[in-house]
């Protein structure tokens, strides 16, 4: 006798499982990941809180210091830099004229002259560059006298670059020159 | 089939699944890049508070020294050279009581003035608020009067300048000295810098 097979399903049977095994797996990873992300993005925001403070007050510093840089340097654009450049630089040269030794210089002098050349004259000038130009005015007894001067003055560390600007001699014989020399009266204090 | 039929629920999940695997990739693996970028902004803002820190504080010491230079120019053009109407007779009386110190009077003094001129020289010669006033005079007295005088002034609590000397033979023992002093006044207009006092 053959068997009878009932179908008594409404619809055609299908299987559903993979289907929802598919889901099963990729809502737990979801959820996994998801709680591993909220995680990750509160510690974030947890341990980078004191730094972004941090560099908020800095930029606050910054500004401030740029504000503060700002206003000293519009002062310093109001002022008249050049004329109190040239009063100060006016005010060193006057105080190294008053500085200079008149008597320390004659003393030089008089330790380098020959017994028959004199001085008769001696005006200083300062320059920029902070040395002094003698111009010298002597009287000698002797043709000698200017070559005499000259040679002396090259051998003392005081004196540098003496030049000879005239020399001549009068009906009675006696010889006047004028030299230009470099005086150095700061190497004399600190030999 | 049974897979279409579950496409929306699918897509569903795979597009959450999709923006989580995302959002692990960028935050999650590269946490510690993340976390060491933020440290590099801080570090940068702070090299940058540092330079403007820095220049905020060369800008105002060089406004401070502007100051001090201000102040230091002031006192020599007010209290060492004054004006000639507060200073110039007690410069002349200097000079007449050195000379009688150092037993060298002179019969006459002759006086000239000249507005000072600043170290430029003509090319860009620009006035610097004080006057030149020099006094000239001669007298006959030995080498060591002489030398007596010129220190005398050198020592003078008043602003002396010594400009020129000419030595001339008198006589046998004596010289004639021509002497050339100077000293400075300030303008009665002079402000240091330009900046009112």
């Amino acid at each position: 006798m053959k068997p009878i097979h009932l179908n008594l399903a409404a619809r055609p049977y299908r299987d559903y499982r993979p289907v929802y095994a598919v889901v099963v797996v990729l809502s737990l990873l979801t959820a996994f990941l998801m709680l591993n992300n909220v995680d990750t993005y509160l510690r974030y925001v947890h341990e980078t809180k004191s730094t972004r403070a941090e560099i908020a007050q800095i930029e606050e510093q910054t500004r401030v210091e740029t504000r503060k840089e700002q206003e000293a340097k519009g002062r310093l654009k109001g002022l008249d830099l050049a004329h109190l450049d040239a009063q100060t630089r006016f005010i060193n040269a006057k105080l190294a004229e008053r500085a200079f030794s008149w008597s320390r210089l004659l003393d030089e002098l008089e330790s380098i002259l020959a017994n028959d050349v004199r001085l008769l004259s001696v005006g200083p000038r300062f320059t920029d560059e902070g040395d002094i130009q003698l111009t010298l005015n002597f009287q000698s007894k002797s043709a000698n006298g200017m070559m005499t001067t000259i040679n002396r003055m090259n051998a003392h560390p005081q004196f540098k670059e003496a030049f000879p600007t005239t020399e001549s001699q009068d009906d009675t014989g006696i010889f006047s020159f004028d030299l230009a020399v470099t005086y150095l009266p700061e190497q004399g204090v600190a030999r | 089939m049974i897979w279409q039929e579950k496409r929306v629920l699918l897509g569903i999940l795979g597009v959450l699944l999709l923006a989580n695997v995302v959002f692990f990739l960028t935050y999650r693996v590269q946490y510690q890049s993340r976390i060491d970028e933020m440290e590099e902004r801080r570090a940068q803002a702070e090299g940058q508070l540092d330079r403007t820190k820095r220049q905020r504080a060369d800008a105002e010491m060089s406004l401070a020294a502007y100051r001090k230079v201000e102040r230091d120019v002031q006192l020599v053009y007010d209290e060492t050279w004054s004006t000639q109407p507060k200073r110039l007779t007690a410069m002349i009386a200097e000079v007449k009581r050195l000379a009688v110190a150092s037993n060298a009077i002179p019969r006459t003094l002759s006086f000239g003035k000249s507005e000072a001129k600043d170290l430029a020289g003509t090319r860009r010669s620009k006035s610097v608020g004080a006057r030149e006033v020099s006094i000239g005079f001669s007298v006959t007295a030995t080498y060591e009067q002489v030398r007596r005088m010129i220190n005398l002034f050198e020592l003078s609590n008043q602003f002396v300048i010594i400009d020129e000397i000419n030595l001339a033979e008198a006589d046998p023992t004596k010289l004639t000295l021509n002497l050339r002093i100077k000293t400075l006044f300030r303008e009665e207009r002079t402000t240091a810098g330009g900046a009112g006092l």
